[in-house]
C-alpha cells in the first residue's frame, strides 16, 4: 500500500511546536502546514482576571499541524509528533490521520504520491 | 538678567511648546481608552477622541475662552472687559492656544467613562458642550480671577486664592466627576452586571495599547504642569526655583502613584498588575497637578503614593457600590486622585500650613465638583433629550464600529484583498451580496 497517501492533523502545545516541527522533519516528511488555533478538550478552563475580576476561558490556544504523508510509514510521523508533544499533563492535544483521496503538485502538475 | 524682549521671545517659544507637548496627550488617551475596550468599539472610541478635540477647538474659539473671562469677571464683581476682543488680537492667540489644549483634556476624558455604548452624536454634543460652557465656567471660577481667586468674593472674604496651580481639580476633577456623570445617566453595558447586581468583567483588548497610551500621556503631562509655568518671571528673572520644584513634583508624583497603585493590586489581586499600575502613574501626576509649585518634593511623593493608592478602592467602589460603569476608571484616576492632591496641598506647602488656605481648598474643590457635577448633568441630560444617550441593544451588541460608523477597526479577509482589482464579492449561492447583479 505504498501507493496511500494519507494526512497528518495534530493539535498540539504552541510551545512544543519547534520540537514537533524538528520530529517531523527527522522521520523523512519536512513538508508541512501550521495554523494558530483554539480548542477544547481534557484541558481545564484557565481563569483570567481585567481589573481584578475573574473570568474563565474554555477554549485554549493550540497549533494545528498538517502534514501529508506519502513515503515514509505514518506511523513513524504520528510517533514523532506523539513524542515531541508529550509532556504529561491534560492539553497535550491528539493526532489524527485522514486518508488523501488524490494530490497535485501546482508548480510541477505531478499528481498521486510524487505530488507529496 | 536678560531682556524683557529676550524673556517674552523665551516665554512665548515654551507656550508653544507646551500646547505642542499637551496636544500630544490626545493620541496618549487614544490609546489608553481604545485598548481598555473590546476591538469592536475601538473605531468609535478614536472617534470619540478625535471628535472632542477637533470639534472642541471651535467651540472654545467661538465661545468658550471668552465665556471664561465673563465668568470671572461677574464673580469677582469687575466690569466685563470686552471678553471677546481676542477674536481681533492675534497676540493672544498663542495663550489662547495654551488655554485649547486644556481645555480638550478636560472633555476628552469623559470618552473614557462612556465607552463602549454611547451615542456617537449625544457624545459630540457633550464635547461641544463641556468645551464652549462647562469648562470654561470652571477656569473662568479659578483661573481668570473668578469666585475663587484672590480677587474673587470666595477669595476676598478668606483672604487668600484657591491653589491648583496646572488643573488637577480645574481641568482633571472636572473631567473626571463628568465622565461619572455620564456613566451613570448612560447606564452600565450590556453584561457588566447580572440580575443580581454583580458586576462581570469585560476585558479589553489591547493591554499594549492601554500601557503605552499611558505612556504617552506622562510625556504630554510635562507641558501640562511643567509648562504651566513660564520661564521668565514678570520681572525678566528666571523662575529657576518653580520650575525645578514643578518639573521634580511631577516626576515623583508619577512614580509614587505608580508604585502605590502596583502595591495595592499585588495586595488586593495577588500580582501586581499592569493596568492598575498604569492607572496608578496618571493618578499620581493627577494628585500633584494642582500641587507641583507649592508643595515639597516629600509633598510630591505623599500626594503621588495617595493618588496611585486610591485608584483600585475607588474603582471597586464605583462599581460596586455606585453601580457604575466606568469603562477606563476614569473618576478613580482623575476625579478621586484630583480632589484628594488638590486638598492636601496646605499640609505640604513650602510656606508652612495654613489653616484659612486649608479651608480655602476645602471650598474650592467643593465649588468646582459641585459644578462639574451640575454642568455635565444638565449637559447629559440634553444631549439625551436631544438626540438620545445610548445606542439600541442591537447597535451595542453588533459594536459601536459596524453600527455607528460603518467600519471594523482590524477588518479581516476584506473582499477582493490580494487579488485582482476586478474580484466580485460573491455569495455562497452564487449571487452578490445585497442583491446587486448583472441584470
Amino acid at each position: 500500500m505504498t501507493d496511500d497517501i494519507e494526512m497528518v492533523v495534530a493539535y498540539v502545545r504552541p510551545d512544543v511546536l519547534s520540537d514537533v516541527k524538528q520530529a517531523i522533519a527527522n522521520a523523512g516528511a519536512p513538508s508541512l502546514t501550521v495554523t494558530k488555533v483554539s480548542g477544547r478538550g481534557s484541558q481545564p478552563v484557565k481563569t483570567e482576571q481585567w481589573r481584578g475580576e475573574e473570568y474563565t476561558v474554555d477554549l485554549h490556544e493550540k497549533a494545528k499541524v498538517e502534514c501529508v504523508v506519502a513515503d515514509v510509514e505514518t506511523q513513524s510521523v504520528v510517533d514523532a509528533i506523539a513524542d515531541a508533544a508529550h509532556t504529561g499533563e491534560k492539553g497535550d492535544g491528539k493526532v489524527f490521520v485522514l486518508p488523501v483521496r488524490a494530490a497535485r503538485q501546482i508548480r510541477t502538475g505531478k499528481t498521486g504520491p510524487d505530488a507529496v | 538678567m536678560v531682556s524683557a524682549g529676550v524673556a517674552e521671545g523665551i516665554n512665548t517659544v515654551w507656550a508653544l511648546v507646551v500646547a505642542f507637548l499637551i496636544f500630544f496627550m490626545q493620541p496618549g488617551f487614544a490609546l489608553l481608552e481604545s485598548g481598555q475596550v473590546r476591538a469592536k468599539n475601538v473605531g468609535n472610541v478614536l472617534m470619540k477622541n478625535v471628535t472632542d478635540w477637533t470639534a472642541g477647538v471651535l467651540a472654545y474659539f467661538a465661545v468658550g475662552y471668552g465665556l471664561s473671562s465673563v465668568v470671572g469677571a461677574l464673580t469677582a464683581g469687575r466690569p466685563l472687559d470686552a471678553p471677546f476682543a481676542y477674536f481681533g488680537a492675534p497676540e493672544q492667540w498663542v495663550t489662547w492656544l495654551v488655554g485649547a489644549v486644556f481645555a480638550m483634556t478636560a472633555a476628552t476624558i469623559v470618552s473614557g467613562a462612556v465607552a463602549e455604548r454611547a451615542n456617537f452624536t449625544a457624545y459630540a454634543f457633550v464635547a461641544v458642550v463641556m468645551t464652549a460652557v462647562v469648562y470654561p465656567v470652571t477656569t473662568g471660577l479659578t483661573w481668570s480671577d473668578g469666585l475663587l481667586s484672590l480677587e474673587g468674593y470666595v477669595g476676598q472674604a478668606l483672604g487668600v486664592g484657591y491653589l491648583d496651580f496646572a488643573g488637577a481639580t480645574v481641568v482633571h476633577m472636572l473631567g473626571g466627576i463628568a465622565g461619572l456623570v455620564g456613566a451613570w445617566l448612560v447606564g452600565p453595558r450590556e453584561g457588566r452586571f447580572d440580575a443580581s447586581g454583580d458586576s462581570h468583567p469585560i476585558p479589553g483588548h489591547s493591554m499594549l495599547l492601554a500601557v503605552l497610551g499611558t505612556l504617552i500621556l506622562a510625556f504630554g503631562w510635562y507641558g501640562f504642569n511643567v509648562g504651566t509655568s513660564a520661564i521668565y518671571g514678570p520681572d525678566d528673572a528666571l523662575l529657576s526655583a518653580q520650575l525645578g520644584r514643578v518639573a521634580l513634583n511631577t516626576t515623583l508624583g508619577m512614580g509614587a502613584g505608580a508604585i502605590a497603585a502596583m502595591a495595592v493590586s499585588a495586595y488586593r489581586q495577588g500580582k501586581p498588575d499592569p493596568l492598575w499600575t498604569a492607572n496608578g502613574l496618571l493618578a499620581g501626576l493627577v494628585a500633584v497637578t494642582g500641587a507641583v509649585p507649592h508643595v515639597t518634593w516629600l509633598g510630591g511623593i505623599v500626594l503621588g503614593t495617595l493618588g496611585g493608592a486610591l485608584v483600585l478602592p475607588t474603582y471597586r467602589f464605583v462599581v460596586d457600590s455606585l453601580h457604575v460603569d466606568d469603562v477606563c476608571g476614569v473618576f478613580a484616576v482623575h476625579g478621586m486622585a484630583g480632589a484628594v492632591g488638590t486638598l492636601l496641598i496646605p499640609f505640604f506647602a513650602v510656606s508652612g500650613f495654613s489653616a484659612t488656605q486649608l479651608l480655602m481648598q476645602v471650598v474650592g474643590v467643593g465649588v468646582v465638583a459641585t459644578w462639574a457635577v451640575v454642568g455635565s448633568g444638565v449637559t447629559f441630560w440634553l444631549a439625551d433629550v436631544l438626540f438620545g444617550l445610548r445606542v439600541s441593544p442591537e447597535e451595542e451588541e453588533a459594536g459601536l464600529d459596524a453600527s455607528e460608523h460603518g467600519i471594523a477597526a482590524y477588518p479581516e479577509f476584506t473582499g477582493g484583498s490580494g487579488g485582482s482589482p476586478d474580484s466580485q464579492p460573491v455569495s455562497a449561492d452564487g449571487g452578490f451580496p445585497g442583491g446587486e447583479s448583472d441584470d
